[in-house]
């Protein structure tokens, strides 16, 4: 009982006597300013002045910001486009605030930061900002990546931490039922997907286990790696990835073709959900609590939730497994998070304090306001604990996720420039999860991301005519092969043909030379 | 014999009894027509001839054959609609033949009995047009030759003539008068001007609330309405209808109005002092003391001057009374007009409660 | 035949009198204004929403041909004439977009245009009055369901494990079918899915229409022995054709706007060859880089399409069955 008085009036004493040293240190300008925002994001539509996070940071620089959010990213469809439908009534209307933070806001400052809608931040950063430059030279691909087709850089984004997103999933209550191993090679992943299907797991006498599903189909399309393809290059699905230096496009690849061939026999023998197509996003959540489903690809953090099925479920547990080998022995998790997201905030171009704005961004990349933007106020959702900033009891035992109770604080605002801490997840990762990166961990499975590249006018031109037909016809071909009703192998050569004549060549051409440009390569 | 025959025929809407038990017989080439207000159940009578209503009781016979439940097309009848019922879409042609095409008549015969009935009505030059490119009359015209083609047993109808001007109501009257004596074929007409039934009929049926009130040729209902009601319907304008006690004196039977005496018929069924309503129309009271006659003193409100004749609206004491005269060109003269004259033989008495007739009715009229 | 009307023909010479001076001109104006105010309040709504709804977004056309750019507007952006109509018809797979586009616009109006006539008719012919009633409200019920909804009841209803279509299928011995990934089966499914959300509900705007026949057309036809089947044809269908003609040309002037939202949710990579339409096209194209230039290009040219339609199915409309839109 004393000892918990001391502790806690120790953490408030450190507490207080690190506020007011940091009302000196943080302060940008003597008189209070006022900037301008439009913020972004479908988890919260506009910017609020009142969120606590705000509040403190306004008191510690003196820079207030006021919401003058124009519109909402209300549409929501599989491929994103309504991220930046608010960015759009903005320019549109003609204002740019000084502050403009969105999702999606890559392409768009890159394409108006030149026209002039957005400052260029290089400058600034090299001379008003030592924590972001810090940053930046710390991570270099990471500036590179930024960079737009003008070399300038027009926005900080929302650097996540934390190295991996989604894992191979398995029924490991039914391997045991059915006395199989753990899979360690495609071999044995295919067998155990086929006892799946023919054992009858479930118990029910009826062969309807789903052996593999997905809730986004192209995650199936992961599974070409087992024959060392490769089905995207970023978090991005159908991107482009870096082959040695050089940008090639996965499926004009002879491992996507040998894969594709492997998935349509899988498809057609019954391994693979036969509604991947259409069963969409509730996939997941159907066909485990129905126990028919065996195996997926999936996030760590969302999937390992569904261990809580085990309540209904007689001894159902989905633990993640490591990448099965593939036919050269190769074990690659294709899949990680993204160190850079194309979300973030820039300043717009008419904006007249520049420097006490760059000021404010890097703000968020002192520790302090690092530990603002990933946990919340201090003593109201976490606490120090030895360094580290720990939250409270009532944070993460509370039926809100911790990820929702940030947002509305004005924490983890993926709309604002700043630099996750993985701490602040793996405080909420349940044990699956955290027994899945462990393993994960021990095994170095992840591979380097193609982080993007920015176009100039004309290597836009030359993407915009060609790219969109490419992939379309692509994706045609993939889906037909592993439907089974075209056949992978006699139509290989007349498939890489018409793409060579859709102008992949060009497209790569255009892709490569924007690569050495922003990379050095 | 293609007459049609009506015997105790009841129409009710779930419990509203509309039409109360009708007995009615139309000969063979006879021209009946239905008459009363709106609302009497005319209408509805015709269109239960004609089937397109059901009934609820009684028999209706065509041609001798009882048709209850028979299908309208069976009957044989053909019916005029009061908005005359063309196919906008159709030409007058097309509209005359659509009753021989739906029963799928030879090509050569619809040809042909289509052009009959366009000569006969004056059709002939706008067969090719479509009902709204022709006038009231001749859309009217259309909608007869509809019905003549079909050669039917029965010819019906609705209202025809209440659409048009009156003036064309006129002509046409005339000429559905002309048809019929040509055609002879059976006819029951609706209307509920009472001019049209008068020109129009060989018998008239007067309805009033789903009952017959009285069935007769034109000048028997002028002349002998049976009640105070048929009294009030027939004739323009109307029977003056006079509330009065009976009183029998030494010379014969008079009426009492107030402090005027009226002479009647000796030959009135009426008891000393019962009520009565005495009936006088307003073309027979003269304007000139004659023999047989009763004086009235009124006092004249309004002149209204129709050309030969005029109309003196008046006041007989406390009730109206309507007087129709002669002009002779002249009009100034009526105005002066205080004492008229109620000829005896002509007056009419009812009895005051149940309306029915008590005067014996003339003979001389039945011959017209 | 009140003094009113004695004045019109006064005024109107007053008009069209060219030797009246201007100002006999502004006098006539000014009373014209005062006299007639209330009719001009009451077209004003009318014309602020031409203005502001039809003529100020037709501004914006111009970017069709122009290298637009948001941030610098529509008046800022450089001219680039008919680059993006030649980016067009040089992709073969906007070009098969349009023909599919044509194609299942082709199939709705053979088969989605006639069926709310024919359940119309059908409505028409029920006597007993609460089962009507129910059976309306029932066919009207999915048209106001959302469009995702419905899209989820036939991915649902042609499912190849749980689907209700493949279950009869099986009954019968057929194989199943992965209905939604086979291009030959996306158009009957599409405009099947179509007539059976909206016949319903555009069945009411001909029910209107046979509410309106006079009811005396049908008693004389009974009179002159028409049966039930020869007075829909001979009556019914011949007085409501103008309606008819005039929901065609309508429906012709949306040809090229096919349900672009359930093609969305209904098609895959593997039926864009009978799926991909003009409008799902120039969608995927944009969200590559918010090409609003190329997207205002390809709806110009539906909308030339459209209108040529429009103006041959009212031309031939007006000649042929005398009714027509204008």
């Amino acid at each position: 009982m004393k000892m918990r008085y001391l502790v806690t009036a120790m953490l408030a004493t450190s507490a207080l006597s690190a506020g007011a040293l940091a009302e000196e240190d943080y302060k940008i300008v003597d008189e209070p300013l006022e900037l301008s925002i439009q913020m972004n994001h479908k988890r919260y539509p506009v910017y609020k002045e009142d969120w606590p996070v705000e509040i403190e940071a306004r008191k510690l620089t003196n820079i207030h910001l006021k919401d003058v959010t124009v519109g909402a990213n209300l549409r929501t469809d599989s491929e994103n486009t309504g991220k930046t439908e608010a960015l759009n009534l903005m320019l549109a209307s003609g204002k740019i605030p000084d502050i403009v933070g969105s999702s999606r806001i890559k392409d768009f400052v890159n394409q108006f930061g030149p026209e002039g809608a957005f400052l260029p931040l290089n400058d600034l950063i090299d001379e008003h900002a030592p924590n972001l430059k810090k940053f930046f030279e710390e991570k270099p691909e990471v500036a590179s990546a930024l960079k737009a087709a003008d070399g300038n850089m027009y926005y900080i984004p929302y650097l996540p931490d934390g190295k991996y997103g989604r894992a191979y999933w398995i029924r490991t209550d039914w391997l045991e039922k059915l006395e199989l191993d753990m899979p360690e090679t495609v071999d044995e992943y295919e067998a155990v997907l086929r006892a799946f299907k023919t054992q009858d797991p479930n118990g029910n006498g009826e062969a309807d286990e789903v052996p593999f599903f997905a809730r986004q189909w192209p995650e199936m399309l992961r599974l070409v790696t087992l024959w060392d393809g490769r089905s995207s290059g970023s978090d991005t699905y159908h991107d482009f990835y870096v082959d040695n230096g050089e940008i090639q496009h996965p499926y004009a690849g002879e491992g996507y073709r040998e894969g594709i061939k492997n998935i349509a026999r899988w498809y057609a023998d019954g391994l693979i959900d036969a509604e991947i197509f259409t069963r969409g996003s509730s996939s997941r959540e159907f066909l485990l609590s129905e126990n028919l489903g065996g195996s997926t690809h999936d996030w760590f953090a969302s999937t390992s939730g569904y261990n809580r099925l085990s309540e209904d479920i007689d001894g159902f547990e989905f633990k993640a497994f490591a990448p099965p080998a593939s036919i050269s022995g190769k074990r690659i998790e294709e899949h990680r998070r993204i160190p850079i997201k194309p979300d973030g905030w820039a300043i717009g171009g008419t904006n007249k304090h520049p420097v006490e704005t760059i000021k404010y961004f890097d703000f968020w990349f002192t520790e302090k306001g690092r530990r603002m933007a990933n946990f919340g106020a201090e003593g109201v959702q976490y606490d120090m604990v030895d360094g580290k900033a720990i939250f409270k009891d009532s944070v993460l035992n509370s039926d809100e996720p911790v990820n929702n109770q940030l947002y509305q604080v004005g924490a983890q605002l993926q709309g604002r420039g700043y630099f996750q801490d993985y701490n602040y997840e793996i405080q909420w990762s349940n044990e699956f999860a955290l027994e899945g990166i462990a393993l994960y961990d021990e095994g170095d499975y992840l591979i380097d991301q193609f982080l993007g590249v920015a176009f100039t006018a004309d290597e836009q031109k030359v993407y915009d005519k060609y790219w969109g037909s490419i992939r379309d016809y692509m994706l045609e071909r993939q889906q037909t092969w592993i439907l089974g009703t075209g056949d992978v192998e006699a139509e290989w050569d007349d498939y890489l043909a018409q793409l060579d004549q859709k102008g992949l060549s060009e497209v790569l051409e255009v892709m490569n030379s924007a690569y050495k440009r922003q990379y050095g390569g | 014999m293609s007459g049609v025959k009506l015997e105790k025929i009841v129409k009710a809407y779930g419990r509203l009894e509309v039409v109360h038990g009708i007995d009615l017989e139309v000969k063979e080439k006879e021209f009946v027509v239905l008459v009363g207000p709106s609302g009497c159940g005319k209408s509805t009578t015709l269109r239960m001839i004609a089937g397109l209503e059901e009934i609820s009781a009684g028999d209706i016979s065509i041609d001798g054959r009882v048709v209850n439940r028979v299908a309208p097309k069976d009957r044989d009848v053909a019916m005029v609609f009061q908005n005359y019922a063309l196919y906008p879409h159709l030409s007058v042609f097309e509209n005359i033949a659509f009753g021989l095409r739906i029963r799928k008549e030879s090509k050569g015969h619809i040809e042909k009995t289509v052009k009959e009935a366009s000569d006969i009505l004056g059709l002939t030059p706008y067969l090719d047009r479509k009902p709204a490119e022709l006038s009231g009359g001749q859309r009217q015209r259309v909608a007869m030759g509809r019905a003549i083609v079909r050669r039917p047993k029965v010819f019906l109808f609705d209202e025809p003539l209440s659409n048009l001007d009156a003036k064309l109501r006129t002509q046409m009257r005339a000429e559905i008068k002309q048809l019929h004596r040509r055609l002879g074929a059976t006819s029951v007409y609706v209307t509920h001007d009472q001019v049209e039934a008068m020109t129009l009929a060989d018998r008239i049926v007067v309805m009033n609330d789903g009952n017959i009130e009285q069935i007769g040729s034109p000048m028997e209902l002028f002349m002998n309405p049976a009640n105070t009601f048929v009294a009030g319907f027939i004739g323009s304008p109307p029977m003056n209808q006079l509330q009065g006690n009976i009183e029998k004196v030494s010379s014969g039977l008079q009426v009492r109005i107030n402090d005027t005496v009226i002479d009647l018929p000796n030959n009135t069924n009426v008891e000393d002092g019962q009520s009565v309503v005495l009936g006088i129309r307003p073309e027979h009271i003269s304007l000139s003391n004659n023999e047989g006659t009763s004086a009235m003193s009124i006092s004249l409100n309004l002149v209204e001057t129709l050309g030969s004749e005029a109309l003196l609206h008046a006041k007989f004491g406390e009730q109206d009374m309507i007087v129709k005269a002669e002009t002779n060109g002249q009009i100034d003269h009526l105005s002066e007009i205080s004492t008229v004259y109620a000829p005896t033989d002509l007056v009419k008495v009812f009895d005051a409660k149940s309306g029915l007739v008590l005067s014996e009715p003339f003979s001389q009229g039945s011959n017209t | 035949m009140s003094s009113g009307q004695d004045e019109k023909p006064e005024s109107g010479v007053t008009e069209y009198d060219s030797k009246k001076s201007f100002k006999d001109k502004l006098i006539w104006l000014g009373d014209h204004f005062r006299n007639e105010w209330q009719l001009y309040v009451m077209l004003a709504p009318t014309i602020i929403w031409f203005l502001v709804f039809l003529y100020k977004p037709m501004y914006g056309l111009q970017i069709a041909f122009k290298d637009y750019s948001i941030f610098r507007g529509v008046a800022a952006s450089p001219w680039v004439g008919w680059e993006h109509f030649h980016t067009l018809f040089s992709n073969d797979q906007f070009i098969r977009a349009f023909w599919n586009t044509i194609k299942i616009s082709a199939l709705n109006l053979l088969f989605g245009f006639p069926a709310p006539i024919l359940l119309a008719l059908m409505f028409n012919e029920i006597l007993h009055v609460t089962y009507k009633r129910v059976a309306q409200t029932i066919v009207y019920l999915p048209h106001f369901i959302s469009t995702v909804i419905i899209a989820g009841i036939v991915t649902t209803a042609f499912s190849p494990t749980a689907g209700v279509v493949n279950t009869i299928m099986g009954w019968f011995g057929l194989d199943s079918i992965y209905f939604l990934t086979r291009p030959e089966w996306f158009r009957p499914i599409f405009v099947g899915t179509g007539i059976w959300q909206e016949a319903g509900f555009g069945s009411i705007v001909f029910l209107a229409a046979i509410a309106g026949v006079n009811p005396s057309l049908y008693e004389s036809a009974v009179v002159d022995g028409a049966s039930r089947w020869q007075m829909m044809w001979k009556i019914t269908l011949p007085c409501i054709l103008p309606t008819i003609i005039i929901m065609l040309i309508i429906r012709i002037g949306n040809i090229m706007e096919v349900s672009f939202e359930m093609i969305i949710l209904l098609y895959q990579p593997a039926t864009y060859i009978t799926a991909d339409v003009v409008n799902t096209w120039v969608y995927r194209q944009g969200l590559e880089s918010g090409q609003y230039d190329i997207a205002a290009a390809a709806g110009l040219f539906n909308a030339v399409v459209a209108f040529v339609l429009v103006m041959v199915a009212n031309t031939l409309s007006r000649r042929y069955v005398r009714t027509s839109l204008w």
